[in-house]
C-alpha cells in the first residue's frame, strides 16, 4: 500500500511538472469542457422560456444549476484514456508499461488526477463566473450535499475503470475510434449531458437505468441538486458499487487478454 | 492553373493512400451516421417540449443540421487533415521537406493531406438538407442556391484562415495539437442556430471561432433568413481573413526559420 | 587557425557553396528540476544562448564531394539547414549556386535537395512510385527527363521490386533507398546529405555510399555529406571539414587527417585478470577486471593481435577504430600546440 502511495506521488509529480510546460493545452481542454453544457443550457433555457417558464419541472434557473453542476462533475470524472491507448498501441509505446512490475492503471489514474488538480479548480472558477451570467437556482439539502462527495468519487472510479477497460480494445483493433464514438454518444445521452434524464421519454430512461452511464455523471448531479430522495440515493450508491465491481472483473480479464494479444503496431 | 493541378495531384495521392483501407469507408459511414443520430436525437428531445426554437421550426433546424454536416465534411476533407499534418510536420521536422520544395509553401501545406472519406459527410449533409427542405415544402431557386454556395465558400474561406492561423501558432507554442480539439468542440455549437446564444457567446461564435459564418449563415441563406448585410459581411470577412492568415503564415515561417524579428 | 586549407584547382571557378563567418545562435529556455522551479517558470522563463554554429567559413567547388564531420550537436545539421534555406543565419554570409538560401527562391530550390536520415518524405500508405509522382509535379520535371532519371536511379539503387510496394511494407534500408531516389528525381546540382546512413545495417550503408560515389561520377553534382560515422566519409570524400562545438577544426585532405590524427587503432582484450605487467604490446590505456584496452599504431595492429592471441589466455578480443571524438580531440589538441 505504501509502495502504491509512493508510486502515485512520483507519477503525479512528473505529470504535474510536464503539464506546467504546456500552459496553452490546459486552457484549451477547459474551453472544450465548458462549451457543451453551456450550449445545452442555452437551448433548454430557450425552450423553457417558450413553454411558459418551465419544462418538466425545470425552470430556467434549475437548468442553469443542472448544467453548471454537470459541467463540474463531468470535469471531475473525465478521462482521455481511450484516445491515449489508441495512440500508445499505434506508436508501439506500450512496451514500457508492460515491463513495469505495477499494474499500468495506477500510472494512468495518477496522470489523470494530476491534470485535474489544475483543471478542476479552473473549471470551478469558470462555473462560478457563468453562474453570474446564467443565474442558477439551488435547492440544497444538507445530507445530499454531503453525500455528493463520495458519489463523485465513486463516479470517477466507475467512469475511469470502464473507460480504461474499453481503451484496451486498442489491443485488438487499430480502428477503435468507431467504438469510442459509440461509447461517447451513449454517454452523451444517457449520462444526462443532453438533458436531465427526467426529460427523456420513458423507454430511454428504462434503457439508461440498465446501463452504467447514469451513475457516472447524472447521479452525483441530481444528488447535489437535491432532486433525489434518500432511498433513491441509496439505490444510486448501490448501482455505483455494483458497476464498479463488475468493472474490476471486466478490467482484469480484458487486461490479461489484451497483454496476450498485444503485438506492436507500426514498427 | 498550376495550383489547381497541384491540388488535383495531392487529391489523387490522398485517394490512393486511403483506398488501401476499405474498412475506413465503413467506419466513416458509421461515424457520420452516429453524428447525425446525436444531432437528431438532441432535436427530438427538445422539440417534444416546444414548437419553435428561437424562431426556427423543427425542419428548419434539421436543415441547419444538414448544413452543419455538409460544411463539416468540407472542412474535414482537406482543411483539417492538412492543418493537422502541418502541426505534426513542425513537431517531427517533416515540414523541412516541404520547405525545400520549389512551390508556394502555404499552398503545399494546405493541401498536403486529404481525408477522402469525409466526402461521405458532404453527401450525407446534402441528403439531410434535401429531406429537410422538401419537408418544408420550399423550392430552392437558382439565385438562392447560388447565394448558398457563395456563403458556403465564404464560410469555408473563413474557417480555413482560422485553422491556418491556429496551426501556425505551433511555430511558437509546442503542444498545439489540442488547439484542433478547440475547433471541433466549438464547432458543435453550430448544430443550433447561433441566434439562440446570449450576446457575448454569439460574438465569440462569430468572430472568435467562426462557427456562425460556417454554418448558420449558409443555413439562413437557404431558409430565407439571410440579410444582405450579413451576406456582404461574410464575403468581406472571408477576404480580410485570407489576407490576415497569409500574413500570419509568413511571420510564422520566419519564426520557424529563425529569422530575426 | 584551422588545418591546412585544401589545395583545390577546381576552386578557380565560382564555388558552388560559399560560407563566410556563418553563425547561428539559439535561445533556449532552461529550467531546473523540481516542482518549485516548475511553478516559478510559469511566471518567468529563463533562457540561455547556444552558439550552434560559430563563424565558420569554407568553399565548395562544383562537383566536389565533401564530408562534414563532427560529434552529435556539433552544428552539422544546423549548417545544412542554413545551406538549404530552412534556417536564417544569425550572422555571416552564404551562397549556394549563387543564390542566398534563406530567400528560398524557386529557382534555387529546384536545384538542391536535402536527404535526411531516418526522416520520411514519402507518403506512408502508397507505393513509392506514386510518391515520386508528387515530387515530379512539384519540381516540374518534364516527362522524358523523369523517365530517364527514374530509370537510372532504379538501376543504380536496385529499386526494381520495391517501387510498387507500399512504403510502410519496406524495410528501413529499402525505404531509405526510395527516399534517396525521390530526392534525386529532379537531378539537383547540389545534394545535402544529413546522416543518410544512420540506423542502417552495414551492408546497406555500404550500398548507399557506393551509390552516391557513382552518382557524383555520373552527374557531377556537388555533395555535402554530414555524418558521425568515419566510414561514410572515408568511402566518399577526399576532403573533409571537421566541426566541433560550432567551430571549424579542420578543413583539408581526408588522407592527411587520417594519417595524422587517426594513426592508431584500439585493441580491447578480455583476460581473466589484469596482468601485473603488459609491456611490449602497445600503450595500455586502461585495465579493469581483466578488460585491457590497448592503443597500437595502425601498422602494428595485425602483428600485435597475433602476438596477444599467442602469448596470453585471451577470452575475447576486438579491434576498433578510435571513435571520431578521439580523432577530433587530437585535432583540437594539435590546435593548442
Amino acid at each position: 500500500m505504501k509502495g502504491l502511495f509512493e508510486l502515485y506521488r512520483q507519477q503525479m509529480k512528473t505529470s504535474f511538472a510536464a503539464m506546467l510546460q504546456y500552459r496553452a493545452a490546459l486552457v484549451i481542454w477547459l474551453i472544450s469542457q465548458v462549451l457543451d453544457p453551456v450550449i445545452y443550457l442555452v437551448v433548454w433555457s430557450t425552450v423553457s422560456a417558450a413553454s411558459g417558464g418551465e419544462v418538466g419541472g425545470y425552470t430556467r434557473g434549475d437548468f442553469a444549476a443542472y448544467f453548471l453542476v454537470l459541467m463540474l462533475v463531468n470535469n471531475i470524472t473525465y478521462s482521455w484514456i481511450m484516445h491515449e491507448y489508441e495512440y500508445r498501441v499505434r506508436e508501439g509505446v506500450l512496451s514500457a508499461a508492460l515491463l513495469r512490475p505495477v499494474h499500468p492503471i495506477h500510472a494512468d489514474i495518477a496522470d489523470n488526477l494530476s491534470s485535474k488538480m489544475i483543471s478542476t479548480p479552473g473549471m470551478l472558477l469558470v462555473a462560478v463566473a457563468l453562474g453570474f451570467v446564467f443565474r442558477p437556482t439551488f435547492h440544497l439539502v444538507p445530507w445530499a450535499a454531503a453525500a455528493f462527495i463520495p458519489a463523485v468519487a465513486l463516479a470517477f472510479l466507475l467512469r475511469f475503470l470502464l473507460e480504461w477497460t474499453l481503451a484496451l480494445a486498442a489491443f485488438w483493433t487499430t480502428r477503435v475510434s468507431a467504438l469510442n464514438q459509440t461509447y461517447f454518444v451513449a454517454l452523451l445521452f444517457l449520462s444526462g449531458q443532453v438533458a436531465p434524464l427526467a426529460l427523456f421519454p420513458r423507454f430511454v430512461q428504462a434503457i439508461g437505468a440498465a446501463l452504467p452511464f447514469r451513475w457516472m455523471i447524472a447521479f452525483p448531479v441530481e444528488l447535489l441538486l437535491g432532486n433525489l430522495t434518500p432511498p433513491q440515493a441509496l439505490i444510486g450508491f448501490a448501482a455505483q458499487a455494483a458497476w464498479i465491481a463488475a468493472g474490476l472483473v471486466l478490467m482484469r480479464f480484458a487486461w490479461r487478454a489484451g497483454v496476450r494479444q498485444y503485438s506492436a503496431v507500426g514498427a | 492553373m498550376r495550383a489547381l493541378r497541384l491540388m488535383w495531384t495531392f487529391f489523387r495521392i490522398g485517394v490512393m493512400g486511403e483506398a488501401a483501407y476499405r474498412v475506413n469507408f465503413v467506419i466513416q459511414l458509421f461515424q457520420s451516421l452516429l453524428g447525425l443520430l446525436t444531432a437528431l436525437g438532441g432535436l427530438a428531445v427538445v422539440f417534444t417540449y416546444t414548437d419553435t426554437l428561437g424562431g426556427w421550426r423543427p425542419d428548419e433546424v434539421v436543415a441547419l443540421v444538414g448544413v452543419y454536416i455538409l460544411v463539416g465534411g468540407v472542412i474535414g476533407v482537406v482543411i483539417q487533415p492538412s492543418m493537422e499534418a502541418l502541426i505534426e510536420g513542425v513537431h517531427d521536422g517533416s515540414l523541412d521537406f516541404t520547405l525545400t520544395m520549389p512551390e508556394e509553401a502555404q499552398l503545399l501545406v494546405s493541401i498536403q493531406d486529404v481525408d477522402i472519406w469525409e466526402v461521405l459527410n458532404i453527401l450525407l449533409g446534402f441528403g439531410v438538407l434535401g429531406v429537410a427542405l422538401s419537408r418544408l415544402g420550399e423550392q430552392v431557386g437558382a439565385l438562392q442556391a447560388g447565394v448558398f454556395a457563395l456563403m458556403v465558400l465564404a464560410g469555408g474561406a473563413i474557417v480555413y484562415s482560422f485553422w491556418l492561423i491556429l496551426a501556425t501558432l505551433s511555430f511558437w507554442f509546442v503542444r498545439v495539437e489540442n488547439i484542433l480539439v478547440i475547433f471541433q468542440s466549438v464547432y458543435e455549437a453550430g448544430r443550433w442556430p447561433v441566434s439562440l446564444y446570449p450576446g457575448w457567446l454569439r460574438f465569440g461564435l462569430t468572430f472568435l471561432v467562426p462557427v456562425a459564418f460556417a454554418v448558420t449563415v449558409p443555413a439562413e441563406a437557404l431558409t430565407g433568413r439571410l440579410t444582405w448585410q450579413t451576406g456582404l459581411g461574410a464575403v468581406g470577412l472571408a477576404v480580410a481573413l485570407l489576407v490576415v492568415s497569409r500574413i500570419v503564415w509568413r511571420v510564422g515561417l520566419r519564426q520557424y526559420s529563425g529569422a530575426s524579428a | 587557425m584551422v588545418g591546412p586549407q585544401a589545395y583545390n584547382p577546381l576552386l578557380m571557378s565560382t564555388p558552388a557553396i560559399h560560407l563566410h563567418e556563418l553563425t547561428k545562435v539559439y535561445t533556449v529556455p532552461e529550467r531546473e528540476a523540481g516542482v518549485a522551479a516548475a511553478l516559478r517558470s510559469l511566471i518567468h522563463r529563463k533562457t540561455e544562448d547556444v552558439r550552434a554554429v560559430d563563424g565558420i567559413s569554407f568553399d565548395l567547388a562544383p562537383g566536389e564531394v565533401v564530408g562534414f564531420l563532427g560529434p552529435n550537436g556539433a552544428g552539422k545539421t544546423t549548417t545544412l539547414k542554413m545551406l538549404s534555406g530552412l534556417l536564417h543565419p544569425t550572422a555571416g554570409s552564404l551562397s549556394v549556386l549563387g543564390f542566398t538560401p534563406w530567400k528560398r527562391e524557386r529557382a534555387f530550390l529546384r536545384q538542391i535537395t536535402l536527404v535526411m536520415g531516418q526522416r520520411n518524405q514519402l507518403v506512408w500508405d502508397i507505393p513509392a512510385l506514386d510518391s515520386f509522382e508528387l515530387n515530379r509535379a512539384v519540381y516540374r520535371v518534364p516527362a522524358a527527363d523523369y523517365q530517364r532519371t527514374l530509370h537510372e536511379l532504379t538501376e543504380l539503387l536496385d529499386l526494381g521490386p520495391l517501387l510498387k510496394k507500399p512504403v510502410r511494407n519496406l524495410s528501413l534500408g529499402e525505404r531509405m533507398k526510395c527516399e534517396i531516389a525521390a530526392a534525386l528525381l529532379h537531378r539537383p546540382q547540389v545534394v545535402f546529405l544529413d546522416e543518410p546512413t544512420i540506423g542502417l545495417d552495414v551492408t546497406m550503408q555500404r550500398r548507399i555510399r557506393t551509390f552516391f560515389a557513382d552518382y557524383n561520377q555520373r552527374f557531377g553534382a556537388t555533395l555535402l555529406l554530414t555524418s558521425h560515422y568515419m566510414n561514410d566519409v572515408e568511402a566518399l570524400c577526399r576532403r573533409v571539414i571537421v566541426i566541433h562545438e560550432g567551430k571549424l577544426l579542420f578543413d583539408g585532405d581526408l588522407a592527411a587527417l587520417l594519417q595524422r590524427f587517426s594513426s592508431h587503432k584500439t585493441i580491447v582484450v578480455q583476460l581473466d585478470t589484469c596482468p601485473d605487467t603488459l609491456t611490449g604490446y602497445g600503450e595500455v590505456v586502461s585495465c579493469e577486471d581483466g578488460l585491457v584496452t590497448l592503443r597500437v599504431p595502425k601498422a602494428e595492429t595485425s602483428r600485435t593481435t597475433a602476438r596477444l592471441l599467442a602469448d596470453l589466455p585471451v577470452i575475447d578480443l576486438t579491434v576498433e577504430d578510435p571513435p571520431i571524438e578521439e580523432v577530433i580531440e587530437r585535432v583540437f589538441a594539435q590546435e593548442a600546440e
